[in-house]
Parts: structure tokens; C-alpha cells; sequence
């Protein structure tokens, strides 16, 4: 009996030793820019000064490894107290157990500090996972200077406008084409969807099963498949990652492409002398149109083991002045409706462009094996760009494939 | 069963004796296998063990599944494809980069003005890391502003631009092109140890025997770098069949899936589509694949060695 009780205490003390320093809080975030390590430093530096006793430890990991950082070290028990995700990610991280219900946290004060937008792809069965930090949306650049030289007046209205305007621009030669189309690597199935949703389809249909073998979703990859086919977009799309196409249309190259607000920081920063519009996505023949809303949450881990002192942090960074300046440097779209009020942004006619389009923003749809679900979107568009199989077949079999993904 | 009636025939102090000797090179290669257990067969049981769960994206085994896992994967047609494209991009680079070395190390074991440098020169590539090397490239392979197509448009070579990355007929080989390119520098490292081990009086002994330099070549420096070349091939083997950053960096795989080799499609299924069991399978296929290529090909050449 006593030596049980030895060996459980004993367990008990090297579970307490192999536990963080009481006080510390650990926090991975995500690298969107070279800004960011610096301002979370910060942040914790300022936040240790008013808050003695309690340590802010940050972890910078670039996107492209977050995802896989973050599951090695849960399935290692080595996560740390609250982390950056993609708020796509969060059902899993919410299905497993691994996030932290916020509502014991959070109060009227704190929740009416966000915009409902941005708020609401966070909660799930009515509680609160993630707090959003990063909020963008997608609306269509134009090259101001290639609508002139082309004869165009304003950017297209439609689908059918943004093709003939494609045309117009494409017609004045020297390498330089109407439309920049994105056929490679993260979110070229996002780059469909934008006439998808404009022709009146949905991603998941109302029952849960995939849309992508919709009338409207076949139009979408025709169109792109015509615009190819008829030279508008660069050639070989296939070969362009959402910063190839990025890069051409700083360059001067494309006359329109659809992005974030981010575009337009790295023009200022690269190439100033651009002269480029922001206009809302084409719309469809009825009307109707969609734009691509993302956000990204901080968590906290349900096994942290400092969950007050993690809240405190996140108190502080959702306050005002933190938000604003964080917001401001990294080029995203304000989550806090008294930043948005702020001069710098209110008067942003970039920015206003973007809030314009939030209306019309979609998001993610959350359900499991999503990641997957747009990785089968995106091969059956790759092979409809590159020819080998028509919208009809690529699309009813990407919607055959999803659907199994959905188990439906 | 006849040595262990030989041995009980024996007396009691000769059987001990025997039995110490016997005892003596395990002794010796035990340190080895102890390490050799820890750092390879206890990662090879955690993984043999997720692949035959059901494990949600956390590495968090959720219960038993059997063979499901393997049953998925071989359901599913890109695993096929990519199975073959593994085989095609291995028997590629190795084939290719064997075939360059032979005679650039022939070459830089010569005695000419300027070989240090020459020796530097293809050594360099080593000495920058593969992915690095790969993001040079892409940059390099862009359609629209890459130093390729600049470089063919002013040599008068093509007169638009080719999209390299754009499909798999072009980007596939163009892969299989890099990765000869950074195998090179060991493979020719290791020839080039092999050729110095071969005494100059055996060339002086056939050139007064009249013996072409072709000769030369064919019956006495290339069975003498026979061993070199076994060790070559079994490590690039390994070594490509397990590359990843090269087709990551240049192409993730795509598009749709066209230029994936096993590791890439691990590495989505894995952290990107959460799938871990499936993953975990994935490594186990890879791994008897690498230990049936090697061990029957280690087996092929003692087997002609042994006969010549």
C-alpha cells in the first residue's frame, strides 16, 4: 500500500517537473510577414511588463509548416498554450478535444469588441473555440493603366463583361494578358469558386453533399477553360501559385486577378508606380456573386496547463491598440469594430473596397476532410486547364469523389 | 542437426570452449544491434502499429482497423500512379546520374592543368542544400520571367516562352534532370575513391601488351570499380527514392497529382489531409520496398561476383 502510494506521488512529481513553469505561457504563431515575430515580441514584452509573474514565450512558424508543427506536437503532448490556425482546421481541433471552449472567458464587453463577420466562423455548437486575428477577404485588382491603353472605361461588372475586357487586353500584345488565372498549389479551388458562386452554386449542396458537379460549377470551369483556350490568361496556368500570378500582375502583366488585401502592401512596397483599381468579384447572369472570406483564430489548448494567465494575454493582444497595430502592418481586414472606426483604416479606400465585398463573403464550409475536399477540387481543375479531361467529366467526378470525403 | 551430434560427441571443456568462441562475434556486433534496434526497428513498430489503426490527424490512435488503411490506400488510383512514377523517377536519377559519373570521374582522375578546380567545381553542387537548390530552380523555370526561358529566347534556341511547370511532360523530367544533377557530386566521389585504389603498373602492364585504352576501360577499371558501384547504387537508391524537396519545392506533386512520388504523397496525406494511419502505411509499403530492392540487389551482385 505505502509503496504505492511512493510510486504515485513519485508520478505524480515528475508529471508536476515535466509540466511548464507555472507563469508561462506559450503561444505559436504564425509568420504572415517579416512583421510578425517582431510585433508578437512585442506584445509579450509589454504585456510581462504590466503582468510581472507571468512569462510570454512565442513561437514564430511559417504557414506552410504551422499545420504540420501543430500535430506533431499534439500528438507528442509538447503543444503549446494557445497557437494560431487556419479557423478551417478548428472543427478537427474542436472534434478531438484539443481546443478550449472560450465562453467561461469571454463576457458582453469582450465578444462586442469584434465584427459578427468574423466572429461567427469561431463558434461552433454555440461556443466559442477561437478568437479571430487575422481576417481577409477577396476582391478583383485591375490594372488601371491596361484598361486605358485598352479603350475600357471601368472594370467588368460580369463574367461575360470581365471576358471581353480579358480580350481588349490581351489584344494589346507584348506578353500581356486580360486575366491572371491561379492553377497551382494553395486555393486554386478557391480561384473557381469565385465565378461558381457567381453562376449560383454552392460548395456543399443544402443536403451536405458536394456541389461541384452542379450546372453552375460546370459553367465556372468552362468559362475558365474558354478564357484559357482563347489566350486571355497567361499561359500555362497550371504553372502559377496564387504569388506567381501575384508577381505578373505587379509586373504589369495581367490586367485583372482576384486576391487579398495583402496585394496591395506588396505593391505599395514594390511596385508603386502600378496604378490599379480594387472592384468586387463579377457577378453572374442573375446577379448573383461571392467572394472568399478567411480567418485565422487563436486557440487555447484544453490541456494547457496556465489556461488564466493565457487568457490574460489574450485579453491584452484583442484590446485596441495591439489589434490596430497589428492589423495595420500585416495588410489584413480589421476584426475589432473600434478599429475599423480608426482613420487609417475608415478612410483606406483599399480597404473600403474589401469591407465593401464582405456582404457577399463565404467561407470554408466546416466539415471534416476539407483540406482533401479542395485538394480534389483543385486536381480536377488542373486537369481541365491542362486539357486532359472535360468540365463535365472532371467536375461529376470530383463531386463522386467529394461526396465519398463527406459520406454522403 | 549433424554439428549437434558432432558437438555432443565432444567432451564437456572442448563443447564450452566451442560454444565461448561462438558466443564471441555476437558479443562484438551486439553494441550495434542494440543501436541499430533502437533508432530503426522501434520507430518501424510505432509506425508498423499506426498503420493499423484508425488515428485521427493528431497521431491519436482512435482504435484497431486492420489492414483498412492499406485496403484505402490501394482503392485509390493516384497511389497506384504514384507507385509506378516512384519507380520511374528512381530508375531515372540513379540510371542517369551512374551513367554521367562513370566518365566524369574517369575524367577528374586524370592529371590535367586546372583539375583541382574541376574537382571543386562539380563538387559544388553538394555543398548547397537540395532545397535550396530546387527553389533556384523554380525561380529559374518560371514561364514568364525565368532565366531558362530568357536564356533559350536570346540564344535563338525557342521563340516563346515555355511553361516548364505546367505539366508533368515537362516538369517530370526536368525533376529527374535536377535530381541527376545533385547526385552527381557523391556518386563521383565515391567512383573517384574507387579509381584511385587501382595500381597504375596494371594500365602500364596492358599498354606493353597492346591493349586499346577501350580496353583498358572494359576489362580492367570498371570490374575494379565494381564494389564502388554496388555502394553507389544501393545509397542513391536509397537516398532518391526517399528525396523529397526537389518535386515538393518545384511542383508539390501536381498538377492533379501528375508528378507525385511516394514521399510527396505521404507528406499530403499526412499534414495536409490529416489521414495519419494511411500515412503510416505509406512508410511501411516504402520501407519493404527499399529492403526487397536492396537486399535482392546486394544478393545479384555477390552472386556474379562470386562467379567471376
Amino acid at each position: 500500500m505505502k509503496l504505492k502510494t511512493y510510486l504515485m506521488g513519485g508520478a505524480a512529481l515528475a508529471m508536476m517537473a515535466s509540466m511548464a513553469h507555472a507563469g508561462d505561457v506559450r503561444i505559436t504563431v504564425a509568420e504572415y510577414s517579416s512583421k510578425t515575430g517582431p510585433y508578437f515580441d512585442k506584445m509579450a514584452a509589454e504585456f510581462e511588463a504590466a503582468n510581472p509573474g507571468i512569462n510570454i514565450d512565442v513561437e514564430v512558424t511559417p504557414w506552410d509548416v504551422l499545420l504540420q508543427k501543430l500535430t506533431t506536437d499534439i500528438a507528442g503532448n509538447a503543444n503549446a498554450d494557445l497557437a494560431i490556425i487556419g479557423t478551417r482546421w478548428l472543427l478537427d481541433f474542436v472534434d478531438q478535444g484539443i481546443a478550449e471552449p472560450l465562453d467561461g472567458y469571454i463576457d458582453d464587453e469582450f465578444s462586442g469588441r469584434f465584427i459578427e463577420t468574423f466572429l461567427s466562423p469561431s463558434v461552433m455548437d454555440d461556443q466559442i473555440y477561437g478568437l479571430p486575428v487575422a481576417a481577409s477577404a477577396r476582391a478583383m485588382y485591375y490594372n488601371k493603366a491596361l484598361f486605358e491603353q485598352a479603350g475600357l472605361d471601368g472594370p467588368p461588372e460580369t463574367w461575360d463583361e470581365l471576358a471581353a475586357d480579358a480580350k481588349a487586353i490581351s489584344d494589346l500584345g507584348e506578353g500581356i494578358s486580360g486575366y491572371g488565372l491561379q492553377g497551382k498549389e494553395i486555393e486554386t479551388d478557391v480561384y473557381f469558386y469565385y465565378p461558381m458562386w457567381s453562376y449560383g452554386g454552392n460548395i456543399l449542396n443544402e443536403d451536405g453533399s458536394s456541389g461541384f458537379g452542379s450546372d453552375a460549377a460546370i459553367q465556372a470551369a468552362t468559362l475558365y477553360k474558354s478564357l484559357i483556350d482563347d489566350g486571355l490568361t497567361q499561359d500555362g496556368p497550371t504553372a502559377y501559385s496564387r504569388e506567381d500570378v501575384q508577381n505578373l500582375f505587379k509586373q504589369g502583366k495581367v490586367g485583372m486577378m482576384i486576391t487579398a488585401p495583402f496585394l496591395a502592401n506588396q505593391i505599395k512596397d514594390e511596385a508603386p508606380e502600378l496604378q490599379y483599381g480594387i472592384a468586387p468579384i463579377p457577378a453572374g447572369p442573375d446577379g448573383d456573386r461571392g467572394t472568399y472570406g478567411v480567418t485565422d483564430s487563436i486557440i487555447m489548448f484544453a490541456n494547457s496547463g496556465n489556461k488564466d494567465e493565457a487568457w490574460q494575454f489574450l485579453d491584452y493582444l484583442f484590446t485596441q491598440g495591439p489589434r490596430s497595430e497589428f492589423t495595420l502592418g500585416e495588410g489584413f481586414l480589421p476584426v475589432n469594430q473600434a478599429v475599423s472606426e480608426e482613420p487609417a483604416f475608415a478612410d483606406n479606400a483599399d480597404l473600403n473596397a474589401f469591407a465593401g465585398v464582405l456582404p457577399d463573403a463565404r467561407f470554408a464550409p466546416v466539415v471534416s476532410g476539407w483540406e482533401e475536399i479542395a485538394d480534389v477540387a483543385s486536381s480536377a481543375l488542373q486537369r481541365v486547364y491542362l486539357g486532359e479531361e472535360s468540365p463535365e467529366d472532371a467536375m461529376s467526378r470530383a463531386a463522386k469523389e467529394a461526396n465519398r470525403i463527406l459520406g454522403k | 542437426m549433424n554439428e549437434g551430434t558432432a558437438h555432443s560427441a565432444a567432451g564437456p571443456a572442448q563443447r564450452s570452449a566451442a560454444r565461448r568462441r561462438h558466443a564471441v562475434p555476437y558479443l562484438l556486433i551486439a553494441p550495434a544491434l542494440v543501436l541499430a534496434a533502437v533508432i530503426v526497428l522501434w520507430p518501424l513498430t510505432v509506425i508498423g502499429n499506426i498503420s493499423l489503426h484508425d488515428v485521427n490527424r493528431f497521431g491519436q490512435l482512435r482504435g484497431f482497423s486492420g489492414l483498412a488503411n492499406f485496403a484505402e490506400l490501394w482503392r485509390d488510383p493516384d497511389f497506384i500512379a504514384t507507385l509506378w512514377r516512384t519507380l520511374i523517377w528512381t530508375i531515372g536519377v540513379v540510371g542517369g546520374t551512374l551513367i554521367l559519373s562513370v566518365p566524369v570521374a574517369l575524367v577528374l582522375n586524370r592529371d590535367f592543368h586546372g583539375r583541382a578546380l574541376a574537382r571543386v567545381i562539380i563538387m559544388l553542387p553538394w555543398s548547397v542544400s537540395v532545397t535550396m537548390t530546387a527553389v533556384v530552380w523554380r525561380w529559374a523555370l518560371n514561364g514568364e520571367s525565368g532565366m531558362l526561358n530568357s536564356a533559350l529566347r536570346a540564344g535563338g534556341i525557342t521563340e516563346s516562352n515555355i511553361v516548364w511547370l505546367s505539366s508533368a511532360a515537362t516538369a517530370f523530367p526536368i525533376q529527374i534532370g535536377i535530381g541527376i544533377l545533385v547526385s552527381i557530386p557523391f556518386t563521383v566521389t565515391v567512383f573517384l575513391a574507387g579509381l584511385s585504389s587501382v595500381p597504375e603498373d596494371i594500365y602500364e602492364a596492358a599498354s606493353i601488351e597492346g591493349a586499346s585504352s577501350w580496353q583498358q576501360l572494359r576489362t580492367i577499371t570498371l570490374p575494379m570499380l565494381r564494389p564502388f558501384m554496388t555502394l553507389a547504387v544501393v545509397l542513391n537508391v536509397i537516398y532518391v527514392f526517399n528525396s523529397f524537396p526537389i518535386i515538393w519545392v518545384l511542383t508539390q506533386g501536381g498538377p492533379a497529382n501528375s508528378t507525385d512520388i511516394l514521399v510527396t504523397y505521404l507528406y499530403k496525406l499526412a499534414f495536409r489531409f490529416g489521414q495519419m494511419g494511411q500515412a503510416a502505411a505509406v512508410s511501411i509499403i516504402m520501407f519493404a520496398i527499399l529492403l526487397a530492392i536492396t537486399l535482392l540487389y546486394v544478393r545479384l551482385v555477390t552472386k556474379t561476383e562470386a562467379k567471376s
